[in-house]
């Protein structure tokens, strides 16, 4: 069946295709950039972090008794920790990656002030951080025993050499030969150290930081009564061992109190609570929206419809099938769909330009538009079925009753 | 006439009621949504402290190398600056603090010892940012730089050690010494948290306070954020304090604005002065930002927030295009009513009006809906955000504005398909179609 | 032409049978000019109904134009309303949303027919019942014999074999009436075979034949003797009893 008369129909009976027209537009407008922010919050959470965080768990000690010794406390705990059934691996650390608090510095290629610097996120472990936080090593060694600084919290000394990850390497040294180079960490560059190893990923602290790859890892374990231990468990024991880890930490030494035994990937999803947030938000006003329009699509199409009862029946009367009367109005929706899309097409790029300009939302790609004006027009017929399928219902015969 | 419209509305509402469930249901969705976001919004961006929020000012000195690359002076002040603006007493008020942890050993031995953040302050913190208190008092400015050992627990804290007792001049072992408990505040909470923006916006009130002078005693060290421009120090305390690391956080209070003209006088001499000896090598670059400046400038309000805002305005639209299409539809299908009524004699304004009562009712049961679909939608937004406890409750002028909204919304909706149908002439409605 | 055969329809509700028509035969010849009378609620309209395919009927045979049409499904009953039957509607039934060449071209839609052979017959048939200059307007600028006019024009345009009216003055008024009547004569002398429901006894007159219907049954037919024209003036006292 051709357009043009149908078309015609719909224009001379234009208040309710108008307003059903600029719903779509509106909803396209809100839908595209919706989908667009949850997906790119999504992608941004989803990142690899290179690190095994699903089977990673951090415990906090405080030694407050005057007796409480640091350093022998924390050996017993790391001997304890790493004994334990399920446990992968255990290793004393200053700050917990994507945790929202960290050590942040800068290194430069040379000594000296002004020198242009790279900043990043300095971790400190010893010879088991790399199997605990479960980074991959792609070049280089591992920390020795014999290179571990043992520090006192006011202690500033850096030791003579680091473990970065290979966006920090590139990033100091873009010709790929970082490895075994010198770098120099902190105010005019006072701590030279040797790159001795490259780590394919690692994330730091702040996730929603630029730098956020560009991790150092520095062997220090610091001598004193707060400290921190990050422990890897087989896949899926981290739960058990969490609670067993905290039970045998708390009983093993009265001159201190075990606290925030918490999963890394807990501290994660805190850091990305707001992100998650608005992915879900969006989720559910987009959710929403749809059905709102759907129901709007189903209310003026049955209104149509009911308004058409006695030219549905003539049209079967003339000889429609019931099909051609189905198709009649899946095809009148369709291009109040489309005038709709159309203008919403323009519109969501207007509604993201203004996003752009007004908060800190990237541009919009192109191809979101194309798909949410697939989804509306199959939103659209399907929502138009209902009322079409009760519409081919109307008996012919109403063409003969005379009221 | 009212009460008639009312019941005309009522028996048009139980005719069509799966049309007046969509109406309202749409109305609802629109009004809970934006209810929703609004309310997030207007609680991230409300004033905490209205009757003074001119009259407190955050200090900020540019005391950065040359290399920094950021526009805007630091957020904080070094130790050296923060005792020197203090030492010079040039405000009314003024308070230099930062927050630290603290092993809190309760006086009750069963309880373990555990971690407290401690605001290290000035007792001129409390009158200045209005801290309500429910037992003592603060302590005295003398002992804000005596060393003496006392300390202000928050409400929280009290009930956790004393029961809610009133435990004004009860001893506390905090971290290897003894306090001396002087106050305890009333339950305080101020959103957001105007006078640390450092650390979490929304975050709780600290556990207890203790005064400024015993960060060199105690060897005190900030938890929240430090940055350093140049090195941290020889490693000694004392070379840390010394250092160009930017930890406190100072404020004054000036009741006018020559007071605040005459203090930025004060600050760009004393950065004069200082540049003499070779520090604050960047062009003079201090500030004095009032409360509501001062939470602009570290963008309290997420931005995430606004954009929902704004995207549910739209929805907003979306839900009324939708409510005037149904209404159109609704009343359209009346029309032989209409006709009638006309015919018997019912002017125009008259029936204009019963039209506007009825989308009224609607609007009205929407606005609840939306109510209660806010309701909802801020319990989840409460589990979804951090801290969302604080931003995340209905208050009564949101209960208000959302009612408000509804009805302005169905009225607005209502007015076009209502306008419609009393145009037509009344033989029309008439005429069998 | 048309030959229905001990036809049965009973319309059921939860409460009611009502037997519409029952046992009703009828024969109508190709060309012929046939008026169905009868009173309100006598199946008139039942008759009009199955006879234009509109409704399935209970028991009985229905031929139309050589075809068995009793058992045909309802995409095949649509086929055969838009090829082989025109309507003309006591409402007119004119679609208002579509222009006078809209409404003409609608049953035409409903067939594969090129645009170009479209077009003719619609402008031949607005032709024929002389509005073909007022194509563009849509029916509600169009007085009620207008209105009538095209859609005898609808119903042309398809080239019907039998044209079914119901009532199609029952709207108008006499003068215009009479211009309806007048072009469904030269309709029927140009060779299509009407069938004219009507409870009116002076346009069942202009009929070759009248047929009266009393509770679903066909009471007696009676050919119209003095076809095939009768000046108005003089009503026969036997015709209109029946």
């Amino acid at each position: 069946m051709a357009l043009h008369p149908i078309l015609s129909a719909t224009l001379r009976n234009k208040t309710g295709a108008i307003l059903i027209a600029l719903q779509i537009a509106i909803t396209l407008a809100i839908v595209c950039n919706a989908v667009f922010i949850i997906n790119e919050r999504l992608d941004q959470i989803g990142r690899p972090t290179g690190m095994d965080v699903d089977n990673i768990f951090v415990i906090q000690s405080v030694g407050f008794s005057p007796k409480y010794n640091p350093a022998d406390a924390r050996r017993m705990d790391m001997d304890m920790l790493r004994a334990m059934p399920g446990v992968v691996d255990a290793a004393p650390i200053s700050d917990i990656p994507l945790s929202g608090g960290g050590w942040g510095d800068a290194l430069a290629t040379k000594p000296g002030e002004g020198v242009s610097e790279q900043s990043g996120n300095i971790f400190t472990v010893d010879t088991h951080g790399l199997n605990a936080f479960g980074l991959k090593l792609v070049a280089g060694r591992n920390f020795r025993p014999d290179e571990i600084l043992e520090e006192d919290s006011q202690s500033t000394d850096f030791p003579k050499v680091v473990i970065v990850t290979r966006a920090m390497a590139d990033k100091l040294f873009p010709n790929g030969d970082a490895l075994g180079k010198t770098v120099y960490e902190g105010a005019g560059g006072r701590h030279a150290a040797t790159i001795i190893g490259i780590v394919e990923r690692m994330q730091g602290a702040w996730v929603h930081w630029t730098g956020l790859e560009r991790s150092v890892l520095a062997p220090i374990v610091y001598n004193q009564s707060f400290t921190r231990y990050i422990v890897r468990t087989e896949p899926g024991r981290r739960d058990a061992v969490m609670q067993a880890a905290r039970q045998k930490l708390d009983t093993s030494n009265p001159g201190r109190f075990i606290q925030k035994v918490r999963s890394l990937a807990d501290y994660r999803a805190k850091s990305y609570a707001d992100d998650t947030a608005m992915a879900t938000m969006l989720g559910v006003v987009t959710a929403l929206i749809l059905t709102i329009t759907a129901f709007g699509i189903v209310g003026l199409a049955s209104f149509s419809v009911n308004q058409r009862i006695k030219q549905i029946g003539t049209r079967r009367a003339l000889g429609a099938r019931r099909r051609d009367i189905v198709r009649y109005f899946m095809i009148e929706n369709w291009m109040i769909t489309s005038i709709g899309v159309v203008v919403g097409s323009a519109l969501a790029v207007g509604v993201n330009f203004w996003l752009v300009n007004l908060f800190s939302i990237e541009p919009l790609t192109w191809y979101y538009i194309p798909v949410a004006i697939l989804a509306l027009w199959v939103l659209g017929l399907l929502a138009v079925m209902g009322p079409a399928l009760r519409a081919a219902r109307v008996p012919p015969a109403i063409a003969t009753r005379t009221v | 006439m009212f009460i008639y419209n009312l019941r005309l509305a009522w028996l048009s509402v139980r005719r069509n009621p799966i049309l007046s469930v969509l109406m309202v249901g749409a109305i609802a969705i629109g009004i809970g949504v934006s209810t929703t976001t609004l309310t997030v919004y207007h609680l991230m961006s409300g004033n905490p402290i209205p009757d003074k929020s001119n009259q407190l000012y955050a200090v900020q000195l540019d005391s950065r190398s040359k290399e920094a690359t950021s526009t805007d002076p630091p957020t904080q002040l070094n130790y050296r600056d923060a005792m020197a603006l203090m030492h010079a007493h040039r405000a009314t008020r003024q308070t230099a603090d930062y927050i630290t942890s603290l092993v809190v050993h309760p006086p009750r031995v069963e309880q373990k010892p555990f971690y407290a953040v401690a605001r290290v302050a000035l007792s001129d913190f409390f009158p200045m940012f209005e801290v309500p208190f429910q037992y003592g008092s603060p302590w005295e400015k003398a002992d804000d730089e005596s060393g003496a050992q006392v300390a202000v627990l928050s409400h929280d804290l009290n009930q956790k050690l004393f029961g809610g007792a009133n435990s004004v001049g009860k001893s506390l072992q905090l971290g290897d010494r003894t306090f001396r408990i002087v106050g305890v505040l009333a339950p305080w909470s101020p959103t957001p948290k105007f006078y640390d923006l450092e650390n979490n916006h929304f975050g709780d009130t600290e556990d207890l306070f203790i005064p400024f002078g015993l960060t060199v005693p105690m060897q005190l060290q900030s938890s929240g954020n430090t940055n350093c421009y140049g090195s941290a120090g020889d490693g000694t305390f004392t070379g840390f304090l010394n250092s160009e690391c930017n930890w406190i956080q100072f404020w004054v209070e000036l009741p006018t604005q020559a007071d605040r003209d005459s203090y930025m006088q004060f600050l760009n001499s004393y950065v004069q002065e200082q540049k003499r000896v070779g520090r604050f090598p960047r062009p003079l670059d201090n500030r004095l930002q009032n409360v509501t400046e001062w939470l602009n400038f570290n963008h309290v309000v997420s931005d995430d927030s606004r954009a929902l805002v704004a995207l549910a305005l739209l929805f907003l639209g979306v839900c009324m295009l939708n409510t005037i299409g149904l209404i159109l539809a609704k009343f359209l299908r009346r029309s032989p009513e209409i006709g009638l009524r006309r015919a018997l004699g019912a002017r125009r304004s008259v029936l204009f009006r019963q039209y506007l009562v009825e989308v009224g009712i609607i609007g009205v049961a929407g606005g609840l809906g939306g109510l209660l679909l806010a309701w909802l939608g801020l319990w989840g937004v409460r589990n979804l955000i951090s801290d969302g406890a604080r931003i995340a409750h209905l208050d009564w002028l949101m209960v208000g504005a959302a009612l408000l909204l509804a009805l302005a919304a169905s009225i607005a909706a209502g007015i076009y398909p209502a306008w419609r149908v009393i145009r037509m002439a009344p033989a029309a409605y008439l005429k069998v179609q | 032409m048309l030959k229905m055969q001990n036809i049965d329809k009973i319309y059921r509700t939860d409460v009611v049978q009502t037997h519409a028509l029952s046992s009703f035969s009828l024969e109508v010849r190709e060309g012929e000019f046939v008026a169905i009378m009868g009173p309100s609620g006598s199946g008139k309209t039942t008759f009009l109904n199955i006879a234009g395919l509109l409704e399935t009927f209970d028991a009985g045979t229905y031929v139309l134009d050589g075809k068995d049409v009793s058992h045909l499904n309802d995409d095949q009953r649509s086929r055969i309303r838009n090829e082989r039957i025109g309507f003309i509607f006591q409402g007119f039934n004119l679609i208002p949303d579509l222009n006078v060449y809209e409404n003409v071209d609608v049953p035409l839609r409903y067939r594969s027919m090129k645009a170009p052979e479209r077009d003719r017959r619609i402008r031949e048939a607005l032709e024929t019942v002389g509005l073909a200059s007022r194509m563009k307007h849509v029916p509600a600028q169009l007085s009620g014999g207008q209105q009538q006019r095209v859609a005898i024009a609808r119903a042309l345009a398809g080239e019907p074999r039998v044209l079914l009216a119901d009532e199609p003055t029952g709207n108008l008024d006499s003068l215009m009436a009479r211009q309806v009547l007048d072009l469904l004569e030269s309709i029927n002398d140009a060779g299509t075979t009407i069938v004219m429901v009507t409870h009116d006894p002076e346009l069942a007159r202009r009929a070759h034949r009248s047929v009266h219907v009393l509770d679903g049954q066909l009471i007696d037919t009676q050919a119209a003797e003095i076809a095939p024209f009768q000046p108005e003036s003089e009503v026969e006292p036997d015709a209109a009893r029946g």
